[in-house]
């Protein structure tokens, strides 16, 4: 049956072309967007080098302190993740490293921008950085504050030309590393490990940092497995009430460690911690989105498919005259629509690619390297079928709603 | 058609093999819209026996497609039981409704209802679709219920590519190859010349004789009326013979 229902909407679909043609491309364009925007959320949140133990990595970015009069909310600092985020129990690796900054360069009269990052050595043992030169620096240089850093390959390129780096000097902010590693550019969206050059946390100019309870940093937390994240997220919100808040004009203090997109939704929702529901609402609103954007050229297809059915009137007849029941004739009709929005998403994917290698291109993204993958290919289908089945539902269920006996006369009773 | 009114009328004797195929009992059918109530057809009571031939007649417009279409549980009556060898089905839902017409009902129409998308085999195999039959199997079904209306070697044609009469000899195969014990024909000549009326009328005699297959005839031609077993004469929604 499904064989002779695929011919039948193959030759249905050839009967008006232009009709086709254009369904067909309010159906590409749309999943185009819908796709070019998935790509861009996997390229962001979803498992990629560096961070490819993600799925048991923890965060810890913000940390909100209250007193009576007054409150400070946002990044933590170092004291505040030494003393409290580290050594949870679970956690097999704990890393503090600094948000990114801007560091200059001068080359003759040009000024050179750089972004930095500040990072202890665990952080490259819980990321997997991909090095074309060297290697990260290492404990001694971590504890002797050495001069040292790694560099992307765009940095390399920009600084070293195509040649080799790996023991050459390169001033920043005016500091004067020494490169010991180069690693692969990793993307501007990837919040935890992107910068263009890595530094040891000790380089800092002056130790303040180590005596600060927020500002600046970031910690990230490595699980045993996925299943350790309540207990380790349970122990780390019973360690707020043991903050040292002494001498500050704060009472009390909360923070969260939270999955990478947990943290992305409470930041963008503004969610403070200890409320709870955020991620379900992002991912609603979101969802919400997504659908709106498909509102439009649904109904467009709906209005096509329903006067594309009704030519079909008596063929509806027909089919309920030899057996097809009402849930019959919806499966077909929704199956006809899914062929249509498969084909459609079939070329979305194609011009999917095309997108998001012109985006690569302009540079729009910092070291986007956006490609399709296998989840991308499975979100874009998923969409076309989504598509599908909501614009090919109701027109299915109308048609199949019409009397036998009026339809057989080509009506729609 | 009249407005609101009844009449009673004898039953008819049994069919040529002995049971009822088909019992109407005080069947009536009613369109209602916000203003007006027409009576299609009133207080019918009616028995086509096993293998039986009959053949119904009147002037356009008095029910005669409304009888056919209540008989091929196409519609529903407003009143009255239908029964099917004894199985009362007036009740039954739209799967049940669309069961029965699949295993036990095929039908012909006066403008054939072909699918021009498909070939003469697809639209042949048509009710065996719904019977998950396999595509094997459909096929041989249909090429067998081809052959015996002689279209065999036009089995990939579309219907735009065949005369009247040979699309109407395709809706007799899609209508017969389920092999149903009913079929209900609604005026299958009435858009075709004398000699292809003919040949179709030839087709419908061999089912009925050959496979005992009992068969309800729509005409306005009492030549036609006159070869099955006997007429029954509809009038402003009422039987009268």
């Amino acid at each position: 049956m499904l064989k002779s229902h695929l011919k039948l909407a193959f030759k249905v679909l050839g009967r008006r072309p232009f009709f086709t043609f254009l369904s067909l491309v309010g159906i590409t364009l749309t999943l185009l967007v819908l796709t070019v925007v998935a790509a861009v959320f996997d390229h962001a949140f979803a498992r990629h080098a560096p961070e490819v133990r993600q799925d048991r990595t923890l965060l810890v970015f913000f940390l909100e302190l209250r007193g009576e009069r007054a409150s400070s909310s946002g990044w933590p600092g170092y004291l505040f993740l030494d003393r409290h985020a580290r050594g949870l129990p679970g956690v097999e690796r704990f890393s503090a490293s600094t948000q990114i900054e801007s560091a200059f360069s001068y080359s003759g009269t040009d000024r050179v921008r750089s972004f930095l990052k500040r990072t202890d050595v665990e952080f490259w043992r819980i990321m997997a950085f991909d090095f074309v030169e060297g290697g990260p620096y290492t404990e001694e240089d971590v504890e002797a504050a050495r001069a040292v850093a790694v560099i992307n390959v765009s940095t390399r390129d920009r600084f070293f030309g195509t040649g080799a780096a790996a023991g050459k000097t390169l001033e920043l902010g005016g500091t004067r590393y020494q490169v010991v590693g180069v690693v692969r550019d990793v993307p501007f969206l990837r919040l935890v490990p992107f910068a263009d050059v890595w530094v040891p946390l000790t380089t800092a100019r002056s130790d303040g940092w180590k005596r600060d309870l927020r500002g600046g940093f970031m910690g990230v937390l490595l699980a045993g497995s996925r299943a350790d994240f309540p207990r380790i997220q349970s122990e780390f919100r019973s360690r707020m009430a043991t903050v040292d808040l002494a001498g500050t004009e704060f009472k009390t203090a909360r923070a969260e460690a939270e999955p990478l997109f947990a943290t992305f939704a409470r930041i963008l929702l503004r969610t403070g911690p200890n409320q709870g529901g955020f991620v379900a609402k992002l991912s609603l609103i979101l969802g919400g989105l997504a659908f709106a954007f498909m509102v439009l050229p649904t109904l467009n297809l709906v209005n096509l498919s329903v006067s594309r059915a009704l030519e079909r009137a008596s063929e509806i007849g027909v089919r309920r005259a030899f057996g097809a029941s009402r849930a019959e004739l919806v499966g077909q009709f929704v199956l006809e629509n899914v062929t249509l929005t498969l084909m459609g998403g079939l070329g979305a994917l194609v011009a999917t690619e095309v997108a998001l290698r012109a985006l690569n291109a302009s540079g729009l993204i910092p070291y986007a390297d956006l490609h399709l993958n296998l989840r991308i290919f499975g979100w874009g289908l998923l969409f076309a079928l989504a598509f599908g089945v909501v614009s090919g539902a109701w027109p299915a269920w109308r048609l199949s709603r019409l009397h036998p006996v009026e339809a057989l006369r080509g009506g729609t009773r | 058609m009249q407005t609101v009114g009844t009449a009673t009328a004898t039953p008819t004797p049994a069919g040529v093999n002995g049971g009822a195929a088909i019992r109407l009992e005080g069947v009536e059918k009613v369109y209602r819209t916000d203003r007006i109530e027409t009576v299609a057809l009133s207080d019918v009571n009616l028995e086509v026996g096993e293998g039986e031939w009959v053949a119904i007649m009147g002037p356009s417009g008095c029910g005669k497609s409304t009888l056919l279409n209540l008989m091929g549980l196409l519609d529903v009556p407003s009143k009255g039981t239908l029964s099917f060898s004894g199985r009362e089905v007036t009740g039954l839902g739209d799967r049940e409704r669309s069961r029965y017409r699949n295993r036990e009902i095929g039908f012909v129409f006066q403008t054939f209802h072909l699918i021009p998308e498909l070939s003469v085999l697809d639209n042949v195999e048509i009710p065996l679709l719904y019977r998950r039959v396999s595509s094997a199997e459909r096929k041989t079904l249909a090429l067998a219920a081809l052959d015996r209306v002689g279209l065999q070697s036009r089995v990939h044609h579309y219907p735009s590519q065949l005369s009247g009469g040979q699309q109407q000899r395709v809706a007799i195969a899609r209508a017969i190859v389920g092999r149903p014990r009913l079929l209900l024909a609604d005026e299958p000549t009435g858009n075709l010349d004398s000699q292809m009326g003919e040949d179709i009328m030839a087709i419908i005699e061999g089912l009925n004789r050959d496979d005992r297959t009992t068969v309800v005839m729509v005409t306005h031609d009492a030549r036609l009326a006159a070869r099955a077993h006997r007429t029954l004469r509809i009038f402003d929604g009422r039987q009268v013979q």
